[in-house]
């Protein structure tokens, strides 16, 4: 201000006899009112007569000067200070270094400084992009229609500061402009929304004006309330706003449910209400008047303002990302924000990760899902040993277990875990699903044991795959990992660790087929690795491969360095499976503190099928490793074979805490539900799971069965088209 | 017409004011939120190599951060400036191989920058705004800012120099204001408290160097005379959403174009009483670029977050093949 007047004083005093008001405004007005033909005279006056250079700048001299801009009416010469002339002459008076000296000056030759080749490479570095991009996507989609954007839990995506603080910044300032037709509750709840899914702190606060002026207000309102100055207000109340199940859209909804919350306290919490909004705004760095003045506004026209029913807008990218957004291990979450609690970054590399879960219900009611599984792994097993597949045994087998299957299934269905109807459901689903298998059998059967590779790899040429693939791992983000580690073993064929990696992330993300095809191939590279047999013993115990199983498990004993003495040095032709776990007990013996050997323990006897001394080894080595997830997931698996499916579904819950990207784990809390009964909730951890992989082949069928199951014939089709989006849409968790 | 998919989300079209098939577009990738950016130099005519494209790439710069918009030197016919969002400015040259590009990178922005615009009449100058609150004022030879414009106690979303005066100029910011500036001045010389929500972009008429266009998130467009700024000369009702940019034409003194976060193109003649004269909806995301060809006359080009960029000549139909 004082700026102001002591320029426009100075500028006064200094024209004397102008004709035009001297100050800057009048100015101003005299070159915005002047007719062109004033403007003609004035030029005139002008003693000036500084040329345009024609080229100012060696670097960008190749164009060709233009006498015009064509088009416009600008053809006579250019003059720079046509018009204000009576002012600047006044203001030059008034102040000779002033700023139009440096306009000016600006005409004069300069001294020319080389060109900066200034381009910092773009940044390919950065957080996975299909995964970011599908969720800002689904976020800046939320827009149309008023959807509330629903964040999903997220993985630990490597985000920097800066990142974090361009997200906040850019989509608080966006939000204002494409959700103008809502309130401002609704734009802080959408923004907050963001940023808490994607962990962004909201503590982290950008400088600006307004910031302290707010400040102040903080600390007048703790002083007067005699409030601790902790925590972010507004934090508090958008976890209380997540929390709200009610519609976000509709701004009288929430002033509802919020009435409803805090009842009695009214003004009190509507202040706070107003407070914490304030605090919403100043992250947005901008908390100025005209936006409290304007947040007012919103409200009185997020009511009258209709809502688009554009088609177009319904039918946006929205829908269509989502299943986009599956490629990123990332869904969409029902109403709720659940901050993702994510696992520490741990010592994965010392690990077994390698772990089961699905397969191994067949013994309760998910026993059809093996018969098909078991004999093509026998077959297998039998081909890669003997060389040959012998079909007449095949059938015999295959005959054996369907005789199993029917007295189970004879035997549930007397128990009444199926209802009248289901069954039926369940039947001719399972007839569809043996259908399906025996088409794929021969597919399967054949390409059992090759690793498959993605066909579109942005990885390939990335200069570390391996670390990268690592670094994807530990975040958590395992399809990306994926692709990392096999643009690896592309490059390095003989790396052990990268196709050791390559399986763990498979079995993580429950894809046993190509963990077993890598871990085969990082065996053949290495093939006394302990962490690649134990896997691999897993695996195949996983698959029901009793005597692959024991090999694995055996060479592991037998190539430890301390248990190496336990086994007779000479490895016999053929393993018994109570050799084995003799030979095991006894490494117990040895060291009771070696977690590896009670989760080698726990292996063997759910191949024994003794599950009480299986979850009783689980438990041990729980003792020892309690942030396993792995380990949490092998003992849920255990339970839910042993017919404690409740308490399996809270050792997977243990796991999921662990490790929230943990595909596998998903997958079993469905199949967890699904054994007792409670087919509606296993969909929604299915497709949950499927969101993450869809390439879970047999979340797939698992998903179709529970579907059966839950009389959802409708959704059948989704299924087996395996529209994810719909499926979301249906199912949300 | 012709229709070109740049593999961002487009966030700025410009024309040429040299060459009628020349435009150049500038994008971001994930919305402008986060991640990469790049300009492209779009040629309307099928290159030799891929004939079935209407539009061919001249030339494409990648960024570390999302080009928000650009502008044409209004002096050489190969220079391009960029507003990029990690706060710099950066000069290109298309007759320079995109190693020795860009040419300049002015960092002085302390936020993201979100406008850019040529001085049409002093040609050796620019403007950029940022949401730092400031519009800064550079020539194309100096390795740093002539001068700061702070005032505004927001983002400022853009800046329009004067068609006709060559230190005036206009900038459109959050604060709900509009201002207009003499650069020869140490503060504003106007402020225009145009919409009661932000102001997204401005323009000028060029045919009456005393008309400005504001378009909000309030939806509307008004249009004003600074001389007696009190009531709006027009106000302009139509878009469904935020407004993100209004441009007058440089052919016909009344007619404005606009496009909206409706992901909308509308056409808007100011005097007539149904203003709304054309509207496009071929953009399916939100569309936040759009230009009117200085050297064609009723060819409009848009761009928008489906990634699309559209040349078309007002009264066809953008999608027709």
């Amino acid at each position: 201000m004082a700026m102001r007047e002591l320029v426009s004083g100075g500028a006064a005093c200094a024209t004397s006899g102008s004709s035009s008001s001297s100050n800057p405004l009048g100015s101003l007005a005299n070159a915005l009112l002047g007719s062109s033909s004033k403007t003609q005279e004035r030029l005139r006056e002008i003693p000036t007569s500084t040329a345009i250079p024609s080229d100012g700048s060696a670097s960008v001299g190749t164009g060709e000067p233009l006498s015009g801009l064509p088009g416009s009416e600008l053809d006579h010469p250019l003059q720079p200070n046509a018009q204000g002339s009576e002012f600047l002459r006044g203001f030059r008076s008034a102040d000779q270094h002033g700023l139009a000296d440096v306009w000016d000056e600006i005409q004069r030759p300069q001294v020319n400084f080389p060109p900066e080749h200034v381009l910092r490479q773009p940044d390919t570095n950065g957080p996975p992009q299909r995964v970011l991009s599908s969720f800002l996507h689904s976020f800046v989609n939320s827009s149309h229609g008023g959807i509330p954007f629903c964040p999903a839990t997220l993985p630990v995506l490597g985000l920097s500061a800066g990142d974090k603080q361009c997200i906040r910044d850019r989509s608080s300032i966006m939000a204002r402009h494409f959700f103008a037709d809502k309130s401002e509750d609704f734009i802080n709840a959408q923004v907050n929304a963001l940023l808490s899914s994607l962990e962004i702190d909201n503590d982290i606060r950008a400088p600006g004006p307004a910031f302290k002026r707010y400040q102040e207000l903080e600390k007048y309102w703790h002083e007067t309330h005699g409030m601790r100055p902790g925590p972010n207000p507004a934090d508090g109340w958008v976890a209380e706003f997540a929390q709200h199940p009610v519609g976000h859209g509709d701004p009288s909804t929430w002033v509802q449910s919020f009435e409803q919350e805090h009842g009695a306290n009214g003004w009190a919490s509507e202040f706070e209400h107003e407070h914490a909004q304030l605090a919403s705004m100043d992250h947005i760095r901008g908390a100025t008047m005209p936006h409290l003045a304007a947040m007012e506004q919103t409200r009185m026209l997020a009511n009258t303002l209709a809502q688009n029913n554009d088609p177009k807008f319904q039918n946006s990218k929205f829908f269509q990302f989502v299943s986009k957004m599956s490629r990123g291990e990332i869904t969409v979450e029902d109403n709720q924000i659940k901050p993702a609690t994510l696992s520490a970054p741990g010592d994965w590399a010392t690990e077994y990760q390698q772990q089961y879960s699905g397969g191994q219900t067949w013994a309760d009611q998910f026993v059809h899902e093996e018969l098909s599984k078991g004999p093509n792994g026998w077959v297998d097993e039998f081909a890669s040993e003997r060389g040959h597949v012998d079909d007449g045994w095949v059938n015999e087998f295959s005959k054996l277990h369907v005789n199993d299957w029917a007295e189970e299934f004879g035997r549930q269905v007397g128990e009444g875990t199926f209802g009248d109807s289901s069954a039926d459901n369940w039947a001719s689903a399972y007839d569809e699903y043996l259908n399906e298998q025996t088409a794929l059998k021969q597919q399967s059967e054949s390409s059992r044991g090759v690793y498959v590779f993605s066909d579109l790899n942005p990885y390939v040429g990335h200069p570390n795959p391996l670390k990268e693939g690592q670094e994807l791992f530990r975040k958590g983000l395992l399809s990306e990992a994926v692709l990392a580690l096999e643009a690896e073993v592309l490059k390095n064929p003989d790396n052990a660790e990268g196709w050791r990696l390559l399986g763990i992330a498979h079995a993580e993300n429950d894809d046993d087929q190509q963990a077993i095809a890598a871990m085969m191939r990082a065996q053949e590279v290495d093939p006394t690795n302990l962490e690649v047999l134990l896997a691999l013993g897993v695996s195949h115990t996983n698959e029901l491969e009793q005597a692959a199983a024991l090999k694995y498990l055996y060479s592991w004993l037998r190539h430890h360095p301390k248990y190496g003495t336990v086994v007779p040095p000479n490895q016999p032709d053929s393993l018994y499976y109570g050799d084995v776990a003799t030979y095991f007990s006894d490494a117990a013996r040895m060291s009771p503190d070696d977690a590896d050997v009670h989760i080698v323990l726990g292996v063997l006897y759910n191949l024994s099928r003794e599950y009480d001394k299986a979850i009783e080894s689980f438990q041990t080595a729980l003792k020892l490793k309690p942030r396993d997830y792995s380990l949490w997931n092998k003992l849920g698996a255990t339970q839910a074979n042993s017919v404690q499916s409740a308490d399996a579904i809270l050792a997977y819950q243990q796991a999921l805490d662990l490790k929230p990207n943990y595909v596998r784990a998903w997958a079993n809390m469905g199949i967890s539900y699904a054994n007792q009964g409670m087919y509606e909730e296993s969909i929604r951890y299915y497709v949950r799971a499927l969101a993450m992989n869809p390439k879970a082949d047999n979340a797939w069928q698992y998903l179709r069965i529970s579907l059966s199951c839950a009389s959802r014939n409708d959704m059948l089709e989704a299924c087996d088209s395996r529209n994810l989006d719909f499926l979301q849409k249906e199912f949300p968790l | 017409m012709p229709v070109f998919k740049v593999p961002f989300n487009g966030y700025s079209v410009k024309f040429s004011p040299f060459y009628e098939s020349q435009l150049a577009v500038a994008t971001a990738q994930n919305f402008g939120i986060l991640g990469n950016g790049r300009l492209h130099v779009l040629q309307l005519s099928p290159s030799p190599a891929n004939p079935g494209q209407p539009i061919s790439e001249i030339s494409s710069f990648d960024t570390a951060d999302g080009v928000y918009d650009c502008c044409w030197s209004e002096s050489h016919d190969s220079l391009i400036v960029a507003a990029v969002a990690d706060g710099s400015v950066k000069l290109y040259d298309l007759s320079l191989p995109p190693t020795a590009n860009p040419i300049r990178s002015l960092q002085e922005h302390t936020r993201e920058v979100h406008s850019v615009d040529y001085n049409v009449v002093r040609k050796d100058s620019f403007l950029s705004s940022s949401w730092d609150d400031t519009v800064k004022l550079w020539t194309v030879d100096r390795p740093s800012s002539v001068r700061t414009f702070k005032e505004h106690a927001y983002c400022v979303y853009s800046t329009a120099w004067n068609p006709r005066h060559a230190d005036v100029f206009a900038s459109a910011s959050g604060d709900c204001t509009a201002r207009i500036w003499d650069v020869r001045e140490p503060a504003s010389t106007m402020i225009l408290p145009a919409h009661e929500f932000e102001i997204l972009s401005c323009d000028w008429n060029k045919y009456d160097d005393c008309v400005i266009a504001t378009a909000s998130v309030d939806k509307s467009i008004k249009v004003w005379d600074v001389r007696s700024f009190r009531v709006p000369v027009a106000v302009l009702n139509g878009h469904g959403y935020a407004v993100r940019k209004v441009k007058f034409s440089p052919h016909r003194g009344s007619v404005i174009a606009s496009c909206s976060y409706d992901m909308t193109v509308c056409l808007w003649d100011y005097m007539v009483e149904d203003a709304l004269i054309g509207r496009y909806d071929h953009h399916t995301e939100f569309t936040v670029g759009v230009d009117m060809s200085v050297l064609v006359e009723g060819l409009l080009a848009s761009t928008g977050w489906d990634e699309l960029v559209y040349v078309w000549q007002h009264g066809m139909d953008p999608r027709a093949p």
